[in-house]
């Protein structure tokens, strides 16, 4: 029997298996996140084990036939290391990329970040967590000098009198997580739902609002606006524990509700009513995820919900304040330990000197040896086969052909490049485009840390034996760094390279140099910051203080901008994608798994608008922007904004569709709002 | 040297070419000659101060702080006498004389006075009981000047009467509104709507004459063509406006109602001369709202920082901001021109109208029903082709859906992907929850599989 936790989203659940081969999903109900519950993909993940497509051998294409031919693992990372160490010589080493994943452990974060940084000593590594919460985490670092998702325990939510989901549909992303919504409202307490779906989220809200996609930052200046004209801001907290206050204050004054209502669709009496229910609320708790964070204007939209928090005082309140829901199974630890183009280990940032030499020592190189920033996840790919940009990429754990933005294009880049190395267990879209497939461990193969949303360190423990053939990534890692000539050693073993992770974060803002694998064990995760064995860990932050230099949380004058392309006669409705619940991101585990239904895609839309098409329930429909076409059966529900179409970025297809406009401050690309033409 | 831009006014217009210039660069000197006293404010608010949904600071749109940090000249209680396009000047009241290269004029609009005997005293003064309500400072005095129990008459049944209408009568005060045109809002909305609104005003207690004009302030109050004598404590003007051209005409402007420019907002006279909100002329058209304003400083802030940009008319929508009053009114219903669809439901209070054009909503007025006024606006802002019978359907409300007995196939619990058909095959909660993992996800389906399996004893069985 052995402790574990899901394999999917950030939640992490808990759970127990069973079994040394096929292992059997079981309860775990002490472990605090969710209690013993689980949805239908934690219930059914051992069934990523079942299928045959399992990958077990190297495999090398010939690109003459495009056949993939099994080939050793000497031999498989000979000629990867090769070809690499042969471009890195010729066209510099920026000329070798790589994208990581926020599902990969810690470990291998981690790993991956220094196998680029010393190995390859290229700048050109991010990852698809990008394309996760990013948008979030630079509003959070702005706001208050450090991002960590939640910056408190997922529970808390069942203390707050009010919480406001911002684009989050958890009770379908992360089911066991709305059991804390409940127990809430039983308390007495509210839900705000602001979605342009009406979800099954909202469905158990007290408090639904629609507005049209991309205008949630307009909304939390109506509020604001509101609160402000009402005088329900907290005034002393504001005095005591924030900055730039007033110029917000002033930025407002011109969103008044009926403003309001004409840019978000929102009836003006809504936005009153929602303001009112903040204004008279003793805790207020606002949450935002990838429906207010997918945008162009993404992390100009989480700062302005943060600024309707401040201005309540609730940040650093117990059982309030601000947090983000992140996405994937590891989106939180995925993102501090330097994987990221601008970061290093600890949520350090490459720019930053005394961070450079304190991770250089950590290593045994010299620091001017560590390369600086490099480019953002998507417009690294975009770069790709370009005369300046990289002509071989590798990729862990993920599955870029489906999950980004303008897919078409970045399926084109990926396949104009020189080397394309994918390490996957099972054969993806973006593995059947490789030239080399590596074939690797996965979940419960193999044992690594993961930080789940909450900031929380938790073990993922190995419960059975992989199969004959593959490797973990860790040992891909330590092989590729080896042949390369790496100056230094790469560990293999988790518990060893977590050592290392802890040394290395020690002293930046993500430390967990106190925490270690026995205490995981003991404590039921530890929260980071964690800086000595000593430390309890950090469950609740900012309760004294923020993370800005002179302990303030800050205001951010933002204003709305709007989505990067709006509707127009060619294109007349908003596009906007998202999950449903028994798929996880591109699918490539969970469309594998034979008890999950795999519906494919669908195009959802409101009843008026499908009269307008000649549209009918299940006959299929084409979507078209200008990126991009694709056909699927329309799915006609009175649920959606009827200016509005949604379709699930599960399967390929939905990105095809999708805009590659960044966001100016977490280039994040713009997947949750574009300009798009449904015909029958 | 570079350019000096003198914008005159310090209104919404004047506030957002500021704001426009600044994100954008523009490298020239400018100096915002504001004739008030008061850093610039939301004009369209004061209603809602009066009302007291507002405090007064929650108007400010920008410091003087915040002028000065950007290096812009803000002068407060700077009133403008005069402009001498030939030496490039404008002078003020106190004589100083302040050169410009370019000129922007955002003088707004000012209130007109109806032609009522007694309203002005010999002195110019206005009677001590009349209040017009175009500034903060009007507002102040009115909000002063209230008390709890009072009779006041508001002259003008148009958007900023009725919110003064409103704010009056939620402050105590009991208060009756006079209009001239047979109905209310008789720019904006038909006679069924604008009688639906006066019904709704009277259901919150607020009298209403229409087809009648006040003509003497008395002792007592004012007197109507009519021949009423509406007792008042307070007469508040609200009687419409009109473009501030007075120094253009000076200055040898062309004027019609407005300072008639072009599309880049030049006045058509003087290329160094702009004119922006309710005090230009478009296409033969002046507007008396924010948003055209501020969609006419920003093609003026490209203009002057060098982009291709031009005007080509607004949109409008007009809102009435007042409790419990619902009103809003897109572009032009009663002169634009299409296909009607109506929908009056005296019973409930409401009367809805869409002007369709080519499948567009060209215009469209609501009164009393504003639950799809979000889509509305969004469809009409966005030009969208609609379907032959989406206008109707937009104007019905949502159905209300029947409850119905889950059919065997209908998913029940989406976590673990349980039917209601496979739920009724349990023999228990507890043997359901072990057999079809139901409820053991996000929890929310408990309460229909319990009543589905008929251990839910607070509901009966569905």
């Amino acid at each position: 029997m052995t402790d574990t936790h899901c394999p999917y989203c950030s939640l992490q659940c808990g759970m127990r298996l069973t079994g040394r081969r096929a292992p059997e999903v079981g309860e775990w109900p002490e472990f605090p996140v969710n209690r013993g519950a689980l949805c239908r993909k934690g219930w059914s993940a051992a069934g990523l084990y079942g299928g045959r497509e399992r990958l077990t051998t190297p495999l090398v294409r010939d690109r003459a036939t495009g056949e993939l031919s099994p080939v050793t693992w000497d031999e498989a990372l000979d000629l990867v290391a090769g070809r690499l160490a042969a471009l890195r010589a010729e066209r510099g080493p920026d000329s070798v990329a790589v994208f990581g994943g926020g599902g990969l452990t810690n470990e291998k974060a981690y790993q991956l970040g220094k196998l680029a940084r010393v190995a390859l000593g290229t700048s050109q590594i991010d990852y698809n967590g990008r394309w996760c919460m990013s948008s979030a985490a630079s509003a959070g670092t702005r706001a208050f000098g450090i991002d960590r998702g939640l910056p408190f325990p997922l529970a808390d939510v069942e203390q707050a009198d009010v919480v406001v989901l911002v684009g989050s549909n958890l009770a379908e992303t992360m089911p066991p997580a709305a059991r804390h919504l409940d127990a809430l409202r039983a308390r007495g307490g509210k839900v705000v739902v602001v979605d342009p779906r009406r979800t099954p989220t909202a469905n158990r809200a007290d408090v639904v609002v629609q507005p049209v996609p991309g205008s949630d930052l307009a909304l939390a200046l109506g509020v604001l606006h509101l609160l402000v004209a009402g005088g329900k801001v907290d005034e002393e907290y504001v005095a005591a524990r924030t900055t730039g206050w007033d110029e917000v204050r002033e930025s407002v004054a011109g969103w008044w509700p009926e403003r309001v209502e004409r840019v978000t669709g929102v009836p003006a009496d809504e936005v009153r009513s929602l303001a009112d229910l903040l204004g008279g609320a003793a805790t207020v708790m606002v949450l935002t995820a990838r429906g207010a964070e997918q945008h162009s204007t993404g992390s100009d939209t989480v700062l302005a919900w943060i600024n309707v928090a401040l201005a309540l005082g609730m940040p650093g309140t117990p059982g309030a304040g601000y947090g983000c829901l992140t996405g994937q199974g590891n989106g939180q630890g995925g993102r501090e330990h330097g994987q990221k183009a601008d970061q290093l280990p600890g949520y350090r940032m490459i720019d930053d000197p005394a961070a450079r030499a304190h991770v250089a020592g950590v290593w045994g190189v010299d620091p001017d040896s560590l390369p600086g920033k490099g480019r953002s996840a998507y417009e690294l790919l975009d770069a790709l086969g370009q005369p300046d940009g990289p002509s071989a990429l590798l990729v862990l754990g993920s599955n870029i052909v489906v999950s980004a933005p303008r897919a078409t294009h970045v399926r084109q880049r990926l396949e104009s490049l020189d080397l394309l190395v994918v390490a996957d267990m099972v054969l993806s879209e973006t593995a059947a485009l490789a030239d080399v497939v590596l074939p690797v461990t996965q979940w419960a193969e193999e044992t690594g840390t993961m930080t789940n949303l909450e900031g929380r360190v938790i073990l993922r423990q190995r419960a059975i034996t992989p199969p004959a053939g593959v490797r973990s990534d860790l040992d891909v890692i330590a092989g590729l760094a080896s042949r390369l000539g790496s100056p230094v050693e790469f560990a293999t073993d988790p518990e060893t390279v977590f050592e290392e992770l802890g040394r290395a974060s020690a002293g930046g803002k993500a430390d967990y140099a106190g925490i270690t694998y026995d205490r995981i064990r003991a404590e039921h995760g530890v929260f980071w910051p964690c800086p000595g064995p000593e430390h309890p860990g950090t469950p609740r932050m900012f309760l004294d203080s923020f993370a800005h230099p002179d302990g303030r949380a800050r205001f951010h004058v933002v204003d709305h901008r709007g989505p990067a392309e709006v509707p127009c006669d060619d294109y007349p409705v908003h596009l906007t994608t998202g999950r449903v619940l028994a798929q996880y991101q591109s699918g490539a585990q969970t469309r594998r798994v034979r008890d999950l239904p795999d519906t494919g895609p669908f195009v959802e839309l409101h009843p008026m608008l499908a009269g307008r098409i000649g549209a009918t329930d299940g006959e299929p429909v084409t979507v078209a922007t200008r990126r991009g076409t694709m056909t699927a059966p329309a799915r006609v529900v009175a649920t959606i904004r009827p200016d509005t179409v949604f379709v699930p970025f599960h399967w390929v297809g939905a990105n095809r569709l999708t805009n590659d406009a960044l966001d100016p401050a977490s280039r994040m690309p713009e997947f949750k709002v574009c300009a798009a033409a449904v015909s029958a | 040297m570079s350019e000096r831009l003198v914008v005159v006014g310090g209104g919404m217009a004047a506030v957002r070419l500021v704001e426009v210039l600044g994100a954008r660069g523009y490298d020239g000197a400018v100096t915002v000659l504001a004739d008030e006293d008061h850093a610039p404010y939301n004009r369209i608010l004061l209603s809602a101060v009066l009302e007291g949904t507002h405090g007064p600071d929650a108007l400010t749109l920008r410091s003087e702080q915040w002028f000065a940090d950007r290096g812009v000249g803000l002068r407060l209680g700077a009133r403008v006498l005069e402009v001498d396009r030939e030496a490039g000047e404008v002078m003020l009241v106190d004589g100083e004389r302040i050169g410009w290269d370019r000129l922007v004029l955002a003088t707004g609009s000012i209130p007109t006075l109806p032609p009522v005997r007694g309203l002005v005293r010999l002195d110019g003064s206005l009677h001590p009981k009349v209040h017009a309500f175009r500034s903060l400072a009007d507002c102040r005095r009115l909000d002063d000047a209230v008390t709890p129990g009072q009779r006041a008459v508001v002259v003008g049944g148009g958007l900023l009467g009725l919110q003064v209408a409103r704010a009056l009568t939620v402050r105590g005060v009991a208060t009756e509104v006079v209009e001239g045109a047979p109905h209310l809002l008789a720019s904006q909305l038909g006679p069924a709507g604008g009688r639906v609104l006066a019904r709704d005003l009277r259901r919150l207690g607020t009298e209403v004459y229409t087809g009648a004009r006040a003509v003497r302030m008395t002792d007592a109050g004012l007197r109507l063509d009519t021949g009423y004598e509406l007792s008042a404590d307070l007469v508040v003007l609200t009687a419409g406006g009109r473009p501030s051209t007075a120094l253009a005409r000076r200055a040898g402007l062309m004027v019609r109602r407005g300072v008639v420019v072009d599309g880049s907002l030049r006045s058509v006279t003087d290329d160094r001369v702009h004119a922006i909100g309710d005090c230009a002329e478009h296409r033969n058209r002046t507007t008396g709202f924010v948003p055209p304003a501020w969609e006419q400083a920003g093609v003026l802030a490209g203009v002057l920082t060098g982009e291709d940009a031009a005007y080509d008319g607004s949109r409008s929508v007009a809102r009435l901001r007042a409790t419990g009053l619902d009103v809003a009114v897109l572009g032009d219903p009663e002169h634009a021109v299409g296909e009607v669809v109506e929908m009056t439901n005296p019973i409930a209070g409401s009367h809805r109208t869409l002007v369709v054009h080519g499948g567009r909503i060209v215009a469209a007025a609501l009164v009393g029903d504003l639950s799809r006024v979000g889509l509305i606006t969004q469809l009409y802002d966005r030009g969208t082709v609609l379907g032959p019978d989406e206008p109707g359907q937009l104007l019905l409300g949502e159905p209300a859906e029947a409850p119905v007995r889950l059919p065997d196939d209908a998913e029940v619990c989406a976590c673990a992907g349980v039917s209601a058909g496979a739920v009724r095959a349990c023999s228990s909660f507890a043997s359901c929850r072990e057999d079809t993992r139901a409820t053991t996800g996000c929890g929310g389906c408990e309460s229909v599989v319990r009543r589905l399996l008929g251990e839910d004893l607070a509901v009966p069985v569905g």
